[in-house]
């Protein structure tokens, strides 16, 4: 009969086992699932349903795959279940802790739910009913059902306390906290909720005052502050205190240590330096931060004095007598010899002011790693008395003038032995760099010894330091610096394509605007005009009397090449560039007038290159081919050019060839005349020539002429049988 | 310092590779967690699993190392995203008679045979189900994705695993032991220590199921229970015997919560 019911319970929680399998893959199916089984795991049932049930809706509500809002609505379902099952007063201690455990997940979605949802005072009534049977229960349950009852006081004084996050909704969705709790809410008082946390933190915190308490209990508890602390600022400042009042290390200072006390001790201990730890370096603002990280320190150095005392005896051995040269070298401070021995002595001995024999052999390199020595070092410094400190190092001085004295020769800082002893050079290779050197050791097939040796940080000593100097870099030729310069100009030309021209007119700064100071197209433009006019100016020329006389530089010279550039990127696209180029020849003929005042002053003129007309002509040859009759940017330009020669002119001349382009040439040369009256007489020359030259011109020519010139067409007409017309006809021909 | 691991014991180890017969019945979920989960934590994953027992595992670090040919150049693989039968196939691309010479395609082709590919225990969702993972040894048992004792296989290592719980801020309310066993990471040692994590997973297992059969029954008085000691409270004590067991093992435990 037992036989058959014990297989139909084995059954069944494998039929059950199956049921969760299915909302594992599908969390859908929980509500479904939770109602279904509700009946089978209620607190009549066997034991062994019971479990399963317990577990089961532990899992269910801590499950991160389940949304809150589903997990609030069905929490409401199974309270009642919940309830039963903790008041049980014969309850099996496994269903009892994994029903503390789903209340812990609960409470707060209840809370939420009741906030909420303030006319449904009787699911609030089960959740209270829920947490006064715990709170009951929670010094006298065995320690693994007390430790759950820890955490769900947490969740409690989680739930009841505010937060940092000052709108709940925005941060963390699980962080429900006094904050969403309304003023006048019917049914929670804010102010209650927050006194009866303030009262369960203190019981919380009595297991860490009481040196009595199981270390199940300190490190269960313990492991629940880290968020509290961060996250409820009013019940940070207690847990600290109580923090700073505790020790974990009592356990050990009391009786023989057994092998289970050191494990608690060692856990406690460990424990709540990983807490304070954590605690200091999420928030180092926190003003107890320095304390909390001295606490930590302390911590450290007694738990290593009592399980070296056990565990390390035999290595410990010859510091004994360091330990008494630490206590004795307070009394000695005072009283030191300032004197040193004469002959030679080494860079530890002229800071060393002990008399210990002891402490003096002690090699801090061979004991101490490095980056712990390194701490030590620091710390003592930094508490050291001020007065001690400066009688040291003035003892220290007046050793070294004593030396200086002595032997004239002044310590060479490239031959002195720096690594002898006290070699606190700041040079510290970071041999310890945690996990990557944990790994790079990782030669599995070798000896792990060896393979230890040769990775560990080198021994202070054994490293002499000569002064190092930097290899002077490689010197760079003209050649490869032009290239550079190169490199760097098509650069900004190629910054300049990806630059699109500004589709609204800024309205202009007037004189007040500095050049190159947007990052648009204009001001690089302004920026590389001038570097290939100023950069260089008044170098320029030195270079052509070079190539004049020598013929020395092969390289073209770094404005040259820039203004290459400038002539391709022109005629890219001449007539949407045109401002471009404008711009660049104003800043030509600016410099050149600059340069032109200078060099006229002192006695010897120096020849400037003619880069302004050079560059115009260039440029007027190179887009006055691609002209057609329409084309307004050659009147454009001849206004806007700071400067017009006669040679210029006389490309424009040229352009009457082409029959078509007629027009434009002497409208642009008429419009010349009439606005630009310095240039009238050479424009006029021009278009005389013209009229000369070409006769497809004359009748527009001559109209001009007619008002300007009035005389000119026909004393030309009258001698007209000696013009070379024939000459310019053969010419238009072709 | 002459006492080798485990000699003390008289719970014989399993041989090498050797399967074991599932006897079933109640069993602890455990997780094993090293630097890199390569070497440590896939060793005493696989010696897990061989015995049974539901098993996950995991890599603290930030990303997957393995020695390269010197030491400044270390092989680097991302957590989560490679497998170990690509890094395998990599490096056996790469030099196959290096990586045969220091053990790491031997390790990365057991590796192969137990899991998909290194994962990074930051990036673990506790609680999330991992039903994905049903060809990965040690898998049943662990669908729920808790697991009830974490062995670390270094101080650092514990360390995180404690310092990322903190953390997260426990929002599961579940306990959970963390055993810190200082393993040194080599093959060797790997090994011992994978023999040295049984032995102590079998002794918690052990405590475990007696604390079931004891409450097992109907009737259970509150006053009386509290003479009876649980399973989490044996635990300390377990780990100091096992300690006397395995000397040169260092162990660390707290009880912290997911």
């Amino acid at each position: 009969m037992a036989t058959s019911r014990q297989l139909s319970v084995a059954d069944q929680i494998r039929q059950l086992d199956g049921a969760r399998k299915l909302v594992l893959k599908d969390v859908s199916y929980y509500p479904q699932v939770i109602q279904a089984t509700m009946p089978i795991i209620g607190p009549s049932s066997h034991v062994e349903f019971r479990r399963w049930g317990a577990d089961f809706l532990a899992e269910a509500f801590s499950t991160p795959a389940v949304p809150l809002s589903g997990r609030e609505t069905l929490a409401l379902t199974v309270l009642d279940t919940l309830k039963s099952l903790v008041e049980d007063p014969n309850q099996d201690v496994m269903v009892l802790r994994s029903v503390i455990q789903t209340a812990a997940s609960i409470y707060p979605l209840a809370m939420r739910w009741i906030i909420n949802n303030a006319y449904d005072f009787p699911t609030w009534g089960k959740m209270t009913a829920i947490k006064t049977r715990i709170r009951d229960i929670w010094d006298t349950a065995p320690l693994t059902v007390r430790i759950c009852c820890i955490k769900f006081v947490q969740r409690v004084v989680l739930a009841h306390t505010s937060s940092v996050n000052p709108e709940p909704r925005r941060g963390d969705p699980l962080d429900i906290s006094r904050n969403m709790v309304p003023p006048n809410h019917s049914v929670l008082d804010g102010d209650q909720l927050e006194a009866e946390a303030s009262g369960l933190l203190d019981r919380m915190l009595s297991v860490l005052e009481d040196e009595t308490s199981d270390p199940l209990l300190v490190d269960a508890t313990l492991n629940t502050l880290s968020i509290l602390v961060r996250q409820r600022p009013k019940t940070s400042h207690r847990i600290i205190s109580t923090l700073f009042n505790f020790n974990p290390l009592k356990l050990a200072t009391a009786t023989p240590l057994t092998p289970k006390m050191k494990v608690l001790v060692k856990s406690m201990e460990k424990t709540t330096r990983m807490l304070l730890t954590h605690l200091y370096r999420r928030d180092v603002h926190n003003p107890l931060a320095g304390r909390m990280q001295q606490y930590v320190e302390r911590l450290a150095r007694s738990r290593a004095e009592i399980f070296d005392e056990n565990g390390r005896k035999r290595a410990m051995v010859d510091q004994v007598s360091v330990g008494e040269a630490k206590r004795q070298r307070t009394a000695t401070l005072s009283n030191r010899n300032h004197t040193l021995k004469a002959g030679e002595n080494t860079l530890a001995q002229v800071f060393t002011f002990t008399n210990n024999d002891g402490l003096k052999n002690f090699n801090v390199s061979d004991a101490i790693p490095a980056p712990l020595a390194a701490k030590i070092s620091v710390r003592t410094i930094a508490q050291l008395d001020t007065e001690i400190l400066q009688r040291a190092i003035d003892g220290v001085r007046a050793r070294f003038a004593a030396f200086q004295e002595v032997c004239q020769q002044p310590l060479n800082p490239e031959t002195a032995p720096l690594g002898i002893e006290e070699d606190d050079d700041d040079y510290e290779p970071d041999y310890y760099a945690a996990e990557d050197t944990e790994q790079l050791m990782n030669k599995l097939d070798s000896s792990p010894s060896d393979e230890r040796r040769d990775l560990q940080a080198p021994v202070l000593g054994a490293l002499p330091l000569p002064a190092f100097k930097l290899p002077p870099p490689p010197l760079l030729d003209p050649e490869q610096a032009a290239k550079v310069g190169q490199g760097a100009i098509a650069r900004v030309f190629g910054t300049m394509q990806t630059l699109e021209d500004p589709t609204t007119k800024k309205s202009k700064a007037g004189l007040n605007r500095l050049a190159a100071s947007s990052y648009d197209r204009d001001s690089w433009i302004t920026v590389i005009t001038r570097l290939a006019t100023r950069a260089t100016a008044g170098l320029d020329d030195i270079s052509v009397k070079d190539e004049h006389n020598a013929l020395a530089l092969p390289t073209v010279s770094m404005s040259d090449s820039i203004r290459e550039m400038l002539y391709a990127y022109v005629m890219e696209d001449f007539r949407k560039r045109i401002d471009v180029a404008v711009t660049w020849l104003t800043e030509e003929w600016y410099k050149e007038r600059v340069q032109h005042r200078f060099s006229s002053s002192p006695n010897q003129p120096r020849d400037a290159p003619a880069n302004y007309e050079k560059w115009t002509l260039r440029l007027v040859d190179g887009f006055f081919s691609y002209l057609h009759s329409q084309d307004k940017v050659l009147t454009r330009f001849l206004s806007e050019l700071p400067e017009l020669t006669i040679s210029i002119l006389a490309r424009v001349k040229l352009l009457c060839r082409d029959p078509s382009l007629v027009n434009l040439a002497l409208t642009s040369l008429y419009y010349l005349v009439i606005f630009r009256p310095p240039v009238r007489d050479i424009a006029l020359d021009t278009v005389q020539d013209i009229w000369t030259e070409y006769e497809d011109a004359r009748p527009t020519a001559a109209k001009y002429l007619q008002k300007w010139r009035p005389g000119f067409v026909d004393a030309a007409q009258k001698g007209a049988g000696s013009t070379p017309v024939g000459a310019n006809g053969a010419i238009v021909a072709t | 310092m002459e006492v080798a691991n485990g000699a003390a014991t008289t719970t014989t180890t399993p041989a090498e590779n050797g399967e074991r017969e599932d006897v079933g019945g109640y069993k602890l979920k455990f997780c094993t967690v090293c630097a890199s989960n390569q070497n440590r934590s896939m060793e005493a994953h696989l010696r897990l699993a061989q015995a049974n027992y539901p098993v996950i595992s995991f890599g603290t670090g930030s990303l997957v190392r393995l020695p390269g040919p010197t030491i400044h150049q270390p092989n680097v693989y991302p957590f989560n995203k490679v497998s170990y039968d690509t890094i395998y196939k990599e490096l056996d691309g790469k030099d196959h008679r290096l990586y045969t010479a220091n053990g790491l395609l031997n390790m990365l082709g057991r590796n192969r045979q137990v899991k998909w590919g290194p994962e990074r225990w930051q990036d673990w969702q506790i609680g999330y189900p991992r039903t994905e993972q049903g060809k990965d040894r040690g898998h049943a048992g662990t669908e729920g994705g808790i697991v009830d004792v974490v062995f670390t296989c270094e101080e650092r290592c514990w360390d995180a695993v404690i310092d990322d719980l903190l953390n997260r801020g426990s929002p599961l309310n579940r306990p959970v032991h963390v055993i810190n066993v200082d393993i040194k990471d080599n093959h060797e040692e790997a090994s011992i220590g994978g023999s040295g994590i049984l032995d102590l997973a079998e002794s918690l297992n052990k405590a475990a199921r007696e604390e079931r059969e004891v409450m097992g029954a109907t009737a259970f008085d509150m006053a009386t229970a509290a003479s009876r000691i649980s399973f989490d409270e044996r635990v300390p004590e377990i780990v100091a015997e096992w300690q006397e067991r395995w000397p040169n093992l260092p162990a660390t435990w707290t009880l912290a919560w997911f």
